[in-house]
Formats: structure tokens, C-alpha cells, sequence
């Protein structure tokens, strides 16, 4: 008897789960049937079916707030994807040239591999060892005190490199009072999709502000840190 | 608000083998094509995730999320399944991701109160509008996971295998999910006024 009561409960448990795709008639036909045939005798899981369908009516009838696309924001979507393919292309770039090699030491037979790393790691410890030397022997160079002409130039200033895209309606004086606004230079574009690389000084304001400037304007329909951070190479 | 005909209309716009020819095209990284799943997708794919997220702050930029991992992915998929149970599937994750990343701000109490009811409104365009605003408190309160059960199967009419799918987890789970979601919302529905509603 109490096995009977045991199995009543658990095909209760799982008409009970089973009611919300009941309630949507979304049951496969074997499961709605057993559904109808316990509902018939179960005022507990009559009760839940309504109230499923009346949670159900009631979250339809809520209904849904979709706006359509607006072109400019299409248009950064776009961008974004311009991005990420510059991206993927400077990384298959990499792969391309590590490729050749990867094959080339697949290509080599177990044992004669082991016995060239061995060689290698004895070349790489002994060029080590030379350059240590080299060091301990020479004292540290005296500071310059002078400056000639032939002096190499000085570093360039580190800078950081953003992807911009101007909306179409910007014009050339809106966009040149931007860039100096953020001490910011074009050096590479427009890209196919109009992005321009702009470089900005490093030791200016941070990234996040200027880049929270620049999407604040009208004129700009899409501002991103260039792939690294680096200012780098036009399309 | 019209309700459509069918909700899974919303969610499956157009017939499956067309939707997955143009996926086949964003693969190929056809850009015509691309914009076009993005128009096909943009509406559905934001009314989605705002019921999901209920943050208007962040669906443009979870949809973004999506459309770039479409994009990148398209390659990938292995056409077991649906194309928008795919792309609503991305856009499960993207959207609890941010969420975990960024938690909402305790909003004002005076921004949760529904809109004062207009004397001239017909009456059952008033209760309507009440319900929705007990209602969406009610589902705000559910976790996300739970809540997307919840909408997909009462929204979107899901079979409870469709929200595995999409959610990418056992459909005992998804049970399990809904159960508990049915248990909060009837402890927090009579008190709120929807056992009074009439359907």
C-alpha cells in the first residue's frame, strides 16, 4: 500500500513539473495524454494548470518593446566587426609565418628531434653564459654629459592608438576640433568601413576618458582602443 | 498591444532552411548578409534580452555582444539545431554574463510604482496596465535563470526541450527552474493582485 502511495506521489511530481508545457501545448502526445489522465483525477494539479494558464495569459499580454534599428547603430556594429577581422587577420598573419616551422619539426623523426633540442638548449646556455660574461667584465657606461649632433634622437613620446568613426554628417572643422580636444592625430585611414586610427599622447588623460568623450559627441558613430592599445598601422 | 498570432513567431521568424542559408553566407563573411541576419535578428534578439536582463541600459550592448559572436561563430555551427535557437542560445549567456558582471543599482522606490491609472482610460486597458506593472515586479524578482524559463516557455509557448537547448542545460533542470520560479511567483502574485486577474 505504501508502495502504491510512493508511486502515486512521484507520477504526481512529475504532472506537477510537467503542467507550464501543458498549459502551452507543447507536450509530446504520450506525455499530454498521461497529463489529461492524472489531471481527471487530481483537483491539487487541476488547480496549478490554471494557474498556469492564467501566468501564462497574463505574461503574453505584457507584450514586447523592440525598436527597430537605428543606421547608426548598424553602422557600429559594422565597425566592431571590422575590428575583430583586423584582428583575426594580424593573428592568422602570425600563425601563417610559425606555420611553415611547426611543419618542419613535425616533419623530423622522434629521436633526431630530441637529439636537436638537446643541441639547441647547450647553444642557448653557452651564447648565455657569453653575454654574462660580458657584462660582469664591462663597468656600467659614465652617464652622457654632452650632446652632439650625431647623437641618435631621442625616443618618440609613447602614445595610444584609438578606432574612430565620424558619423557622415561631421564635418571637417567639427572633426579637427575633436582631435585637438584630445591632442589626437590621424595616423592611418579611413578603413573601407571609415575607420580612422587616431593617436593620442599616453601621458595625457586615460583611454576610458577620452574614449567616453568622444562617444558623448554627435559627430562620432564609433570609438574603440585600437587592437593593443598601441597607435598602429592604417588598412 | 495586438498580441501576434503565434508567439514562436518572434522567436522563429523565418523558415528554418532560409535562415540557415544566410548563416552559411555570414560564415563566408558576407557582409550583405550579415546585415541582413542583424535586421532579420535586431528586434527579436532586444525584446528578448530585455525581458531577460529587464535592463535597458545594457541590451544594446549585449545585442552587439551577440551579433559579433554570430559573426565569429557562424563557421561553427554544426546545424543540430535551429539557427535562432542558436543565436538565442548566445544570447542567453551574453546576457547573464554581463549581468553577474555588472548588478543592477538599487533602483528608487518611487521608480518601481506603476504609472498612475488615467481616470478617462477605458477600464480594461487600466487593469491591463496594472497587471504588466505587478507582473514585470513579480518576474524582476525571480533569478534571471528562472525568469528566462518562464518567458520562454509562457512568452515564446517553448517546449520545455527548446529552452534546453537555448539555455544549454538538461531539461530536467530547466523543470527544476520552472518549478521553483512557479513557487515564487504564487508567493508573490496574490499579494501583488493577479489572483484577481480574470484573463
Amino acid at each position: 500500500m505504501q508502495h502504491l502511495d510512493e508511486q502515486g506521489g512521484r507520477t504526481h511530481q512529475r504532472i506537477w513539473e510537467l503542467l507550464p508545457w501543458y498549459a502551452n501545448g507543447t507536450l509530446a502526445e504520450a506525455e499530454r495524454e498521461k497529463v489529461e489522465a492524472h489531471l481527471a483525477i487530481c483537483p491539487r494539479c487541476q488547480e496549478e494548470e490554471e494557474i498556469c494558464r492564467r501566468t501564462a495569459t497574463a505574461v503574453k499580454s505584457v507584450g514586447e518593446v523592440a525598436p527597430s534599428p537605428h543606421p547608426v547603430q548598424l553602422q557600429r556594429m559594422l565597425a566592431r566587426i571590422e575590428e575583430s577581422e583586423t584582428e583575426a587577420h594580424s593573428h592568422a598573419g602570425w600563425w601563417r609565418r610559425v606555420m611553415p616551422l611547426r611543419a618542419l619539426v613535425e616533419a623530423t623523426p622522434g629521436p633526431l628531434r630530441v637529439s636537436l633540442l638537446a643541441e639547441a638548449a647547450v647553444i642557448l646556455l653557452l651564447v648565455g653564459l657569453l653575454v654574462w660574461q660580458q657584462f660582469r667584465a664591462q663597468p656600467a657606461a659614465p652617464p652622457a654629459e654632452y650632446v652632439t649632433l650625431s647623437d641618435p634622437a631621442p625616443a618618440p613620446a609613447p602614445s595610444l592608438g584609438l578606432r574612430v568613426m565620424f558619423s557622415p554628417q561631421a564635418t571637417e572643422r567639427e572633426i579637427r576640433d575633436l582631435l585637438h580636444g584630445i591632442r589626437g592625430q590621424i595616423v592611418a585611414g579611413p578603413s573601407p568601413m571609415g575607420v580612422y586610427t587616431v593617436q593620442v599622447p599616453a601621458d595625457g588623460d586615460p583611454l576610458k576618458v577620452i574614449l567616453a568623450r568622444l562617444r558623448s559627441e554627435p559627430q562620432v558613430a564609433f570609438a574603440e582602443r585600437a587592437a593593443g592599445g598601441e597607435a598602429g598601422r592604417g588598412d | 498591444m495586438n498580441p501576434p498570432s503565434s508567439f514562436r513567431d518572434i522567436l522563429f521568424g523565418m523558415p528554418p532552411n532560409d535562415e540557415l542559408a544566410l548563416l552559411r553566407r555570414v560564415a563566408a563573411k558576407d557582409r550583405k548578409a550579415f546585415e541582413a541576419l542583424y535586421h532579420l535578428y535586431y528586434r527579436r534578439i532586444f525584446g528578448y534580452l530585455l525581458k531577460l536582463t529587464r535592463r535597458v541600459d545594457l541590451v544594446e550592448e549585449v545585442l552587439n555582444d551577440v551579433m559579433l559572436a554570430v559573426w565569429k561563430g557562424a563557421a561553427s555551427f554544426d546545424g543540430r539545431s535551429r539557427v535562432s535557437t542558436w543565436i538565442f542560445g548566445i544570447a542567453y549567456h551574453k546576457a547573464l554574463k554581463v549581468l553577474v558582471r555588472r548588478p543592477e543599482e538599487p533602483a528608487e522606490e518611487d521608480g518601481e510604482r506603476p504609472e498612475p491609472l488615467d481616470s478617462e482610460e477605458p477600464e480594461s486597458l487600466a487593469v491591463r496596465r496594472e497587471l504588466a506593472g505587478v507582473l514585470g515586479r513579480a518576474l524582476g524578482a525571480l533569478p534571471a535563470e528562472q525568469r528566462a524559463v518562464v518567458e520562454l516557455a509562457y512568452y515564446y509557448g517553448l517546449a520545455y526541450q527548446e529552452i534546453a537547448e537555448i539555455v544549454g542545460c538538461p531539461v530536467n533542470t530547466v523543470k527544476t527552474r520552472m518549478f521553483h520560479a512557479r513557487r515564487r511567483l504564487r508567493n508573490l502574485l496574490p499579494g501583488l493582485g493577479i489572483s484577481s486577474y480574470t484573463g
